[in-house]
């Protein structure tokens, strides 16, 4: 693998939320701006600071848009809009449906994001990292990139499942969280390594640690995890049980990475 | 294992060192009661600097900046804080929830402990730590790193917020959320750790500032002279007002058990208006509200510091900076709650309201 693309962090995005592609628009007008875009613009602006820290900076994000089962004119409306909003994407790639997976892992993408629960779960399936993004609650463009990551998947042991089991999980869902804890482990160090470029305030970069259901214990462990991948994290929350939305609400994360634990809907 | 530590004076940072103690291990955990829903239970946030003795490491933060309070933090991960001005407020909501409990076995109107801190999440393991050294039942915590906690107060539906920052608890004031601000204290005394005692200030804490007004810009005679015409006219609420409410909710949930002399919550309201005079429209307006308190105390004017010392609260709600002194004076903790009138005009060091 060649070092250089190790360290950039390949963010697939899907080109149905980056842009609205529903909605009507006449030939001459940009597509309508969608769920994605806020994350883009913060994205670039996380790249914009570590490029201004060091010219000869590779670890940076890059952005792949990802187009299943485009038609030929949806794609060069893709194309203008993305130079019309100036938006930073490295590579466009338009597959079939069929070929989705595939595309995501030869593109040795790092984290594939997508606001369909489905979506992130066939990604997951194929072995690629996926997360869900965030519908933020005003579009308007934030100056920090915010990155959630799930205390109740992190902070899994061997010892600590119990509690799991009392939520009603089953032993394939737990092997399978615990399979997901891996797979984040490469994005997070990733991630610490870009915080750590930065202060502890004034960062573009703000990582987020949420246990819904944990203990405290569980929430420390998730902590003394991250800190030995290299992650420290700004912000933590125990929720013991209690409804996450409000908590969210207040957060807007851009990244939110729970590999489907958790049910966003009101319990 | 739950003694309470006397609080040492800020000069005192030797001391204070060698008092600190390398965490035990945590005793075996029986299975722990699950949290309540935050909308059923009568939710209290607390920040670290209330919960605990931080006041070392706040003058590494405020001298030497984020990094190194931080950098200390990280170092000092397994050493658990000493109680703060809040401790004995807390343990006490627990010794009252396990007593709910026995009462109340599937009931979710306990009271439930958050920890509401600005801290970033490096000093989260910490704080962990120190939870589990204390045995505290404190599950729930948000480290908003530097972000304004209102939006997570409101998510937990918060009943009462306590802070060691003042523009904090200024802020929960005006959203609507019943805060106050605590002090660490140099004489602390030995409280209850089976009943929960709360007193009250009666005017800009549970009652508005309206009459507090009146006295303020027009004197003494002025304000007789409208409580009396007004009498049976009921105050307007006051910041504190809804949690002596869900305070009395869970009173009557021991009455209804046949707790009523030895109920395990006991709520005083503290005044310096008159029982012969001005005293009767705070009662009448309680009444109309339907709330109690079990003890009212009308000072008329005499300093509040010796009545509270022989009531031992567990914390003591009032407006005016004055009274909050003259209770740590004599080892109540005092909270301070910043509303009203009192806030913008120099505090009387003669008769007060």
């Amino acid at each position: 693998m060649d070092p250089q693309s190790d360290c950039t962090l390949v963010t697939a995005v899907s080109c149905h939320d980056i842009f609205d592609l529903q909605t009507g628009q006449s030939d001459s007008s940009p597509l309508a701006k969608g769920t994605a875009f806020a994350f883009i613009k913060a994205v670039q602006s996380v790249n914009e600071r570590l490029v201004k820290l060091s010219e000869k900076q590779t670890l940076l994000f890059e952005v792949i848009l990802l187009g299943k089962d485009c038609e030929e004119q949806a794609k060069s409306k893709i194309f203008d809009s993305a130079k019309y909003y100036d938006l930073e994407i490295g590579k466009f790639c338009f597959c079939s449906k069929e070929k989705f997976e595939r595309t995501l892992q030869e593109n040795h993408v790092k984290l594939f994001l997508s606001s369909d629960r489905d979506d992130v779960h066939s990604a997951l399936k194929a072995g690629v990292p996926a997360a869900l993004l965030c519908q933020q609650a005003d579009q308007q463009v934030q100056n920090q990139l915010k990155v959630l990551f799930s205390g109740d998947l992190i902070g899994l042991t061997e010892d600590s499942t119990e509690y799991l089991k009392d939520l009603g999980f089953n032993d394939v869902q737990i092997h399978n969280f615990k399979a997901a804890k891996g797979r984040i482990q490469e994005f997070a160090m990733l991630i610490g390594e870009m915080r750590r470029r930065f202060g502890c305030e004034d960062s573009p970069l703000h990582t987020i640690l949420m246990t819904v259901w944990g203990s405290r214990d569980i929430c420390a462990t998730a902590l003394k995890t991250l800190r030995a991948w290299g992650l420290d994290v700004d912000e933590a929350f125990c929720l013991a049980g209690a409804p996450c939305t409000p908590i969210l609400t207040v957060l807007q994360p851009h990244i939110l990475w729970d590999d489907g634990l958790h049910n966003l809907k009101e319990t | 294992m739950n003694k309470i530590n006397h609080q040492q004076t800020a000069n005192n940072v030797e001391t204070q060192s060698v008092e600190r103690m390398k965490a035990k291990d945590p005793p075996t955990p029986s299975k722990k009661p699950k949290s309540p829903k935050p909308q059923n239970a009568v939710t209290i946030a607390v920040s670290s600097r209330a919960l605990f003795n931080m006041e070392f490491e706040q003058q590494i933060f405020e001298q030497k900046g984020m990094e190194e309070y931080l950098k200390y933090q990280l170092d000092h991960e397994t050493e658990p804080f000493a109680p703060g001005p809040a401790f004995p407020f807390i343990k006490a909501l627990e010794s009252v929830n396990e007593q709910l409990r026995n009462l109340y076995p599937d009931s979710e109107e306990l009271f439930d402990v958050v920890l509401m801190t600005n801290n970033h999440a490096h000093a989260g393991i910490r704080l962990i730590n120190s939870i589990n050294h204390h045995n505290l039942f404190v599950e729930r915590f948000c480290m908003t790193g530097g972000n304004s906690p209102i939006g997570y107060l409101k998510a937990y539906h918060t009943n009462l917020y306590l802070s060691a920052d003042s523009s904090k608890v200024r802020e929960a004031i005006e959203e609507g959320i019943a805060a106050a601000t605590m002090f660490s204290a140099e004489k602390v005394t030995q409280v209850s750790e089976t009943q929960l005692r709360v007193a009250f200030d009666g005017d800009a804490v549970l009652f508005s500032d309206e009459s507090e007004r009146i006295y303020k810009t027009q004197g003494l005679e002025k304000f007789f002279e409208h409580e009396k015409t007004y009498e049976n006219k009921p105050l307007d609420h006051g910041p504190l007002k809804g949690f002596l409410e869900a305070l009395g909710k869970l009173q009557r949930k021991f009455y209804a058990k046949g707790h009523r002399i030895d109920c395990p919550i006991r709520t005083y309201l503290v005044t310096a208006r008159s029982a012969a005079s001005s005293g009767s429209r705070a009662l009448k307006t309680l009444r109309a509200w339907g709330l109690e308190t079990d003890e009212a105390l009308f000072l008329a004017g005499a300093p509040k510091g010796p009545m509270l010392a022989k009531i031992k609260p567990h914390i003591f709600f009032d407006d005016q900076m004055f009274h909050i002194e003259g209770a740590a004076e004599l080892g109540t903790v005092a909270a301070h709650v910043p509303y009203g009138i009192a806030q913008k005009m120099p505090p009387k060091k003669t008769k007060d309201i």
